[in-house]
C-alpha cells in the first residue's frame, strides 16, 4: 500500500522563531513563538490485527468474549472485564450498522480538523456488535447538515482508496444514498460512490428591484463595515488574517478586503479572490454582519454558498466581529 | 472515625481570557495568597497542597506543580497534583478532603491553576483552534482523536442522546434564556472574564453553530485563572474561624464516579450522564440528604454547555429526567425560584480555566452560603469524553 508522502507535523502549522513584545499598563511584556512536540514510533499492538485488516483486506473485526459472548467493534481488548477478564477472540463483523444517537456536527473544529469541517462524528452499532465505534459521517450530497443523520440511521461503512492503518482509513454514509450492491457490496470503497461536487449557485436575472435593494444593502453594509474598522476588539478578531473575497448577489457584486486587523468592502471584483460568496439576497449577508443572525448558519441553512468550506474560518471571523461591534455598543 | 472537613479560606484571581501579564507561577500565588489572607492564616500553617491542573500541554510543562510548590510556601510539605480532566477541581478538593478526614494532614491548600491561551493556532492566526486542539489531545488516541474528537462534540454527542430520548426537553428557546440568565447572574462577580457581556435569549438563538446543537454563547469560554482554598479538619478549623471572623462552611458529602469511555452494550449509556447521578447520589448519602430537592439550595455547576447544565440538574435528581426545561418553565432556578443555579455566572460567564473552575466553583458557594444565610449547597465538576467523570461535594453552613 502506498504512503504518503507528507510530514506528521505539516509544515503550514509550525510558526517561525519570532518574538514581539506588548504594552499593558504601561509595561512591556515578552511573547515569544514556541512549540512543544513530540515525535513517536508508536506501535498499534494488541489493536494491529484491527487495523491492518481495515488496511489489508478492507474488513472490519471486533472481539467476542469467550464467556458473555459481547462483541465489541473496535476490539478495544483482548480479555473481557465484565467476565473475570475471560479471553476474547477477533471475528469479522458486518459493514452496514445503524446509528447509536443523533450524531454532532462540528463547524468550528480545532486547528487540526478545520480542513474537514464541517463533520460529523457519531458511533455506529455495525451488523453483529453490541458496542458502538466512532466514525465520521458523510453525506453524498454536500455539506453534513443536521437531520440527514439521525439515531437508527442505517449506515455503510466506506473505505478510503489510499488507507495506512488508521482509523481514517474509513467513514460512514447513510445507505439511503447509495444503490442496493453498494450497500451490499464488502469493502467498499470510496471512489466506488458518486460524490455531488460542490457547484457555485447560478443566480437567476437580475431585476431593477434587486439592482435596487442591492444599492440598499450596499450602502448599509459599507457602515457596518466602517463601524466594525473603528471598534478595537473587532480589529482584533481579524488580527494577522489577509483575505480578498468576492460576494455575488442577485442584485450585483462586490467585494470585501480583510488586511490584518482592516476591513473593507469596495464595489469591484478583485482578481483572484480566496473564496467567492453566493448571497441571493444581499441582506442575508448584511443580516450576519449586522448580528441578526449568524453567517455561518447562513451557510448550513444554504442561504449563503462558499466556494471554500476551509473558509468557515474567516466566516467564523466575520460572525466575531460582528459580536465585537455589539458588545462593544453595550459598553 | 473521619474527620469532618471545612473550608476556612479561598481565593481567586480575576478569571480572564488572556493573563499577558502573568505567567502561572504568579497566577497560582496570586489566588494562594488570597486564600492564606482570607482564612487569616501564614502559609507556613498549611500541612499540605493538592495541585488541580488538568493539561500539561496548556502549561507547556510536564509535573507544572513542581514549581509552584516552593514558590506557594510549601516546600518540605506534601503535595501532589490530580488531573480528571474537566472535573480536575472538583477531584482536587475530594482528595484533599480524604487525606484530611483521614487524619493525615490539619490543614491543606486546595489550589487550581491554567494557563490556556498561551496556545495559538498559526493558520487562523487565533487562539480557540490550538486550545481545542490541546484538549484534543485527551480523546482516545487509537479510535477517536484522528477522526476530529473534541470535549465540544463528545459532551454534543451525550446532549443529542439525550434529546433522542426526550425530544421535548431542551428546547432552543429555554437554553438560550438559560444563558441570558446567567449573563445576568455574573454582573455581580468582579472576577469573572465576562462580568459586563449581557446578552439576551434571542442573541444566543441568532449566535452561530460551533457543534450542533451547540451555539457559541451556550459555550463555556477559555479562561486563565486560578482559584484556592484553605481547607482544615474541625478543630483546627474552628480556631481559624475564631481567630478570622468567618464562619466554616463544612465539605458534609463528597462522591465521585467515572463511567465507561466506549458506548453501547455493557458500555456508556449514552443517553445519560450517570457519572453525575451516582457521584451526587454519594455526597446526598455521606452529608445523609435524603430529600435533595428538599435540601440543595444552591447549586454550583459545572455548566460547559448549557444542555448539559440542564441533564445534570437532572441527574442530580432536582429536576425529572426529561422534563430539564422546568428550570426555566417552572421557575425553578429563575430569580426567587427554588434552587440559585451559579451565581457566579458559571463557567460560561464567569470563565473555565479548567483545573481552578471547580474551586472557583466552591468559593462561589461558600461565598453565597455566607453571604445569603442559606445552609446547604451542592458543587460539581464534570469532564472528560462523553461527560464520563463526575465528582460532587456539599457544602453546608452552620
Amino acid at each position: 500500500m502506498p504512503q504518503k508522502e507528507t510530514r506528521v507535523i505539516p509544515s503550514d502549522y509550525i510558526p517561525q522563531i519570532e518574538s514581539y513584545s506588548e504594552k499593558i499598563d504601561g509595561k512591556d511584556y515578552l511573547i515569544t513563538n514556541d512549540a512543544m512536540y513530540t515525535f513517536y514510533r508508536r506501535t498499534r499492538g494488541e489493536f494491529s490485527p484491527f487495523f491492518l485488516a481495515l488496511r489489508d483486506e478492507k474488513i472490519l473485526l471486533g472481539c467476542r468474549c469467550s464467556q458473555c459472548g459481547i462483541v465489541r467493534v473496535p476490539p478495544f481488548l483482548t480479555h473481557c472485564p465484565d467476565c473475570n477478564f475471560a479471553p476474547t477472540e477477533l471475528i469479522e463483523i458486518e459493514q452496514v450498522g445503524v446509528m447509536n444517537s443523533t450524531p454532532p456536527i462540528t463547524y468550528f473544529a480545532t486547528s487540526l480538523f478545520q480542513h474537514m469541517a464541517p463533520y460529523g462524528r457519531g458511533r455506529v452499532i455495525f451488523g453483529g456488535a453490541d458496542t458502538a465505534m466512532s466514525v465520521l459521517l458523510y453525506t453524498t450530497t454536500g455539506i453534513l447538515v443536521p437531520g440527514i443523520i439521525r439515531r437508527g440511521t442505517e449506515v455503510k461503512l466506506v473505505f478510503k482508496d489510499d488507507r495506512v492503518g488508521a482509523v481514517t482509513d474509513v467513514f460512514c454514509v447513510p445507505t439511503s444514498e447509495l444503490a442496493q450492491e453498494q450497500i451490499e457490496k464488502k469493502g467498499l470503497q470510496e471512489s466506488e460512490i458518486d460524490w455531488e461536487s460542490p457547484v457555485e449557485p447560478v443566480l437567476p436575472d437580475t431585476t431593477d428591484k434587486d439592482r435596487v435593494l442591492y444599492r440598499e444593502a450596499l450602502h448599509e453594509m459599507k457602515s457596518v463595515i466602517e463601524e466594525m474598522n473603528r471598534n478595537e476588539r473587532a480589529r482584533k478578531d481579524i488580527a494577522g488574517w489577509k483575505r480578498h473575497i468576492l460576494v455575488k448577489t442577485k442584485g450585483g457584486q462586490f467585494s470585501i478586503l480583510i488586511d490584518d486587523g482592516n476591513i473593507g468592502v469596495e464595489e469591484v471584483e478583485v482578481a483572484s479572490p480566496d473564496f467567492v460568496i453566493v448571497s441571493e439576497d444581499p441582506r442575508t449577508l448584511l443580516d450576519g454582519l449586522s448580528y441578526r443572525g449568524a453567517i455561518t448558519d447562513s451557510v448550513i441553512s444554504k442561504k449563503l454558498w462558499i466556494s471554500k468550506n476551509m473558509e468557515f474560518s474567516t466566516i467564523f471571523k466575520l460572525d466575531r466581529m460582528a459580536r465585537s461591534v455589539a458588545r462593544s455598543k453595550k459598553g | 472515625m473521619s474527620k469532618r472537613v471545612g473550608i476556612v479560606g479561598a481565593g481567586v484571581t480575576p478569571f480572564k481570557g488572556r493573563w499577558i501579564e502573568k505567567t502561572y507561577y504568579e497566577l497560582a500565588q496570586m489566588a494562594t495568597r488570597e486564600a492564606v489572607k482570607d482564612a487569616e492564616v501564614d502559609i507556613g500553617d498549611i500541612d499540605a497542597a493538592f495541585y488541580g491542573i488538568y493539561n500539561d500541554i496548556f502549561e507547556r510543562t510536564a509535573i507544572p506543580e513542581h514549581a509552584i510548590h516552593g514558590l506557594c510556601g510549601m516546600q518540605n510539605k506534601f503535595g501532589i497534583r490530580i488531573t480528571t480532566g474537566g472535573a480536575t477541581g472538583a477531584y482536587t478538593m475530594s482528595a484533599a478532603h480524604a487525606y484530611i478526614a483521614a487524619g493525615r494532614f490539619k490543614t491543606a491548600l486546595v489550589l487550581g491553576v491554567e494557563k490556556a491561551t498561551d496556545c495559538f493556532d498559526f493558520l487562523s492566526m487565533s487562539a480557540t483552534p490550538e486550545v481545542i486542539k490541546s484538549i484534543g489531545w485527551s480523546g482516545d488516541s487509537f479510535f477517536e482523536q484522528p477522526i476530529g474528537w473534541s470535549a465540544s462534540d463528545s459532551y454534543a454527542e451525550v446532549v443529542l442522546a439525550y434529546m433522542d430520548e426526550y425530544p421535548d426537553d431542551l428546547k432552543p428557546e429555554i437554553t438560550a434564556q438559560i444563558s441570558a440568565l446567567l449573563s445576568q447572574q455574573v454582573k455581580t462577580n468582579s472576577y469573572a472574564q465576562r462580568q459586563h457581556d449581557q446578552v439576551t435569549p434571542e442573541e444566543v438563538m441568532n449566535s452561530r453553530l460551533v457543534v450542533y446543537p451547540f451555539k457559541e454563547l451556550e459555550i463555556c469560554v477559555y479562561t486563565e485563572g486560578a482559584s484556592a482554598l484553605i481547607l482544615a479538619e474541625e478543630e483546627t478549623a474552628r480556631a481559624m474561624a475564631k481567630n478570622s471572623g468567618k464562619p466554616v462552611v463544612w465539605i458534609t458529602g463528597v462522591g465521585e464516579a467515572n463511567e465507561h469511555s466506549f458506548a453501547g452494550k455493557n458500555q456508556k449509556n449514552m443517553s445519560r450522564i450517570m457519572s453525575d447521578y451516582f457521584a451526587s447520589r454519594r455526597a446526598y448519602e455521606m452529608a445523609g440528604i435524603k430529600n435533595p430537592t428538599g435540601a440543595i439550595q444552591i447549586v454550583e455547576l459545572h455548566d460547559a454547555f448549557v444542555h448539559q447544565l440542564e441533564i445534570s440538574m437532572a441527574e442530580f435528581g432536582l429536576v425529572p429526567l426529561g422534563s430539564a426545561d422546568s428550570l426555566i418553565e417552572e421557575n425553578l432556578m429563575t430569580p426567587g425560584g427554588k434552587y440559585i443555579v451559579n451565581p457566579c455566572g458559571g463557567l460560561i460567564y464567569c470563565g473555565h480555566a479548567v483545573g481552578a473552575s471547580n474551586i472557583m466553583s466552591a468559593w462561589s458557594a461558600r461565598n453565597e452560603l455566607i453571604e445569603r444565610k442559606l445552609k446547604t449547597a451542592l458543587v460539581h465538576g464534570t469532564g472528560s469524553t462523553i461527560a464520563q467523570f463526575t465528582a460532587c461535594m456539599i457544602l453546608e453552613h452552620e
